[in-house]
């Protein structure tokens, strides 16, 4: 029982940091029905950035108002790249064959990827410790204060993105511009402003997840992208792509099963079990749990 | 033009015949790399540029033969030259067993399930399944090729061996144009429902074509593993995968468009050694670039003697 309940915590704290990476990449399927390779990197890219503002900007400050500006300076910055991305690899293919745009997004990636290693280097860096080393012991389950933040901000975020999404014009717009793009157009949707906004806050979203993901794992590497891009696009497969609460839901998850995979079998086959579970999820439902059934051109 | 165009295979095929006697030893080994590399791209193309399914797990197929090699020759004892049907014949029986449940899939989600397959494969490879696969360091000190008591160890001869194998390859990849299979795996590419209405079982010949690329990728694996002794998991990670998916694409899905992809992926970062940390930097670069420039592929294929007024620019297919 102890064993359950550890993983348990332990696999919500993944659990939304997967949720909050996949929420870039199903918000970008969702209007533009691309794969954002780049994303991954862009989330690794973020806890770099992360790593230089606490050493360039507050010189290594671990102040609550440090950690502020930390997250909103490097936030903002990914925002930019990610508007920038989409502007110089994506817009120009808008009309292209889909498959064009894989491969332009494949090359975003490699050259996110290899721009971490060319500034920062090959090797491992550590994280710095932004949160205080708090645990508490309730009855066997260790919880850290880091745990707690994680999964308390990322709810936070979720919840104000449903809202924003449900509840505002912007919202109703970026759903219109997933439902048919065209149509929107036809209805004075800007669709160029919507997808500007959808990368930008699912760019901002994934720094975040990439700034948890420094300070929860604290080594970071240039190459760490990709596996956590996998992971969360997998989430967002599995919750529905396109489909946001599904996202969170598949982020959630994804992050317990991995945990308790990793609690009850063996870490080693941690990925073999997760694309056995999302094949098997696709044959039953190939559009995901929350995902509705779209028809679709062949 | 037209001259040009007619003369050019044979004479890149007599150049490719007389390279290794014209090479030192490091420029061999270089040139054996660019064969092994291209049939594997060539099979690649068979899956993705011909019959338009997203697969970006080749190097599970290619791998999968390069260890079947492998494994055969170092814990059973088996020569290599008669480990070479095996090579074949597993990666295509695992091609058509894992197609099967998959093929249906659309698109992306084809792409994301062919990724996994490779990620688990490799997960197989290091986690040392069976204590067959050697685990991280995989099997070295493999043999080396012999045909009726003939040993072929020197880099010339393995060069051939790679040779030999790079033009059954384009001769499949000939005659699959310009047979039933290969019209049918056309059109499904082009319209899947169209193709379907017209009688074609889509199905099938997905299958066949998974089949078919897998066959070649592994027939490539036992070239890697005959020219390197030795293999090991990260020659077959998901990375080459994306490689592979790349180079069919910039290339337009034509052979010299592919050849050309292998080249510049494999051949250009040994000439520019002092900027191979710059390699996928440059890469990533180029694949945008081509990718705007030319969104059908630097050299677009075309398909059989159509004449030119029948084709109409379409939006599908790749």
């Amino acid at each position: 029982m102890d064993i359950f309940l550890q993983q348990l915590a332990n696999g919500l704290t993944i659990g939304s940091i997967f949720a909050l990476v996949a929420l870039g990449y199903t918000m970008v399927y969702g209007v533009m029905r691309l794969i954002n390779f780049a994303h991954g990197d862009m989330v690794a890219a973020s806890a770099f950035v992360g790593l230089t503002v606490y050493t360039q900007v507050m010189g290594q400050a671990t102040s609550l108002f440090s950690v502020i500006v930390i997250f909103l300076l490097t936030a903002s910055v990914m925002a930019c790249v990610g508007v920038l991305l989409e502007r110089l690899a994506y817009r120009p293919l808008r009309d292209a064959p889909r498959l064009s745009a894989v491969v332009s997004a494949l090359g975003a990636s490699l050259v996110i990827q290899n721009g971490i290693m060319l500034i920062w280097g090959p090797r491992m860096q550590i994280f710095p410790e932004l949160v205080p080393q708090v645990y508490w012991d309730l009855g066997g389950v260790v919880i850290s204060l880091i745990q707690v933040i994680i999964l308390a901000l990322s709810l936070v975020l979720m919840v104000g993105l449903y809202l924003f999404i449900e509840k505002t014009r912007m919202g109703a717009a970026v759903r219109a511009s997933s439902i048919d793009q065209d149509a929107a157009r036809l209805m004075g949707i800007n669709v160029n402003s919507v997808i500007a906004l959808i990368f930008i806050i699912g760019s901002s979203l994934g720094a975040i997840g990439g700034l948890f993901i420094g300070m929860y794992y604290r080594g970071i590497t240039f190459n760490m992208g990709w596996q956590y891009g996998l992971y969360a696009f997998i989430a967002a497969i599995i919750g529905g792509i396109g489909n946001i609460p599904g996202a969170m839901m598949g982020g959630m998850l994804l992050g317990l099963f991995n945990a308790f995979i990793a609690g009850y079998i063996s870490s080693t086959w941690a990925d073999a079990f997760t694309f056995i579970l999302l094949i098997l999820i696709l044959i039953v439902r190939p559009t995901g749990i929350l995902g509705e059934r779209v028809a679709e051109k062949v | 033009m037209k001259a040009l165009q007619r003369f050019s295979y044979p004479i890149f095929f007599v150049i490719m015949a007389l390279i290794p006697h014209l090479l030192n030893p490091r420029w061999q080994a270089v040139s054996i790399t660019f064969l092994i590399f291209a049939v594997v791209a060539l099979s690649q193309d068979i899956i993705l540029g011909k019959s338009g399914m997203f697969n970006m797990g080749q190097a599970l197929f290619f791998g999968m033969g390069a260890y079947t090699t492998a494994i055969l020759n170092s814990h059973f004892g088996w020569p290599i030259i008669a480990t070479i049907p095996m090579a074949i014949l597993i990666p295509a029986l695992f091609g058509v067993v894992l197609a099967g449940p998959i093929v249906h899939l659309r698109g992306d989600y084809l792409l994301v399930v062919t990724i996994g397959f490779n990620i688990v494969f490799v997960q197989v490879l290091q986690n040392n399944l069976g204590g067959l696969t050697g685990g991280p360091n995989g099997i070295f000190g493999l043999g080396s090729l012999s045909i009726f008591g003939l040993n072929l160890t020197s880099q010339v001869a393995v060069y051939y061996f790679a040779f030999i194998v790079f033009l059954l390859t384009l001769w499949i990849m000939h005659n699959l144009e310009k047979s039933k299979a290969g019209r049918a795996l056309h059109y499904l590419r082009e319209d899947q429902l169209a193709a379907e209405s017209i009688g074609i079982n889509t199905r099938s010949y997905k299958i066949f074509a998974f089949g078919l690329g897998a066959g070649i990728a592994g027939l490539a694996g036992t070239v890697f593993a005959v020219q390197y002794s030795a293999v090991s998991p990260e020659a077959f990670e998901f990375i080459q995968s994306v490689l592979f998916f790349s180079i069919v694409l910039v290339g337009g899905s034509s052979v010299p468009g592919i050849l050309l992809g292998v080249f510049v992926m494999f051949v250009l970062p040994e000439i520019f050694r002092e900027f191979a940390t710059w390699r996928y930097f440059i890469f990533g670069f180029a694949m945008i670039l081509s990718m705007i420039l030319r969104p059908r592929g630097i050299w677009p294929a075309t398909f059989g003697k159509i004449p030119k007024f029948l084709i109409k620019e379409s939006k599908h297919g790749a």
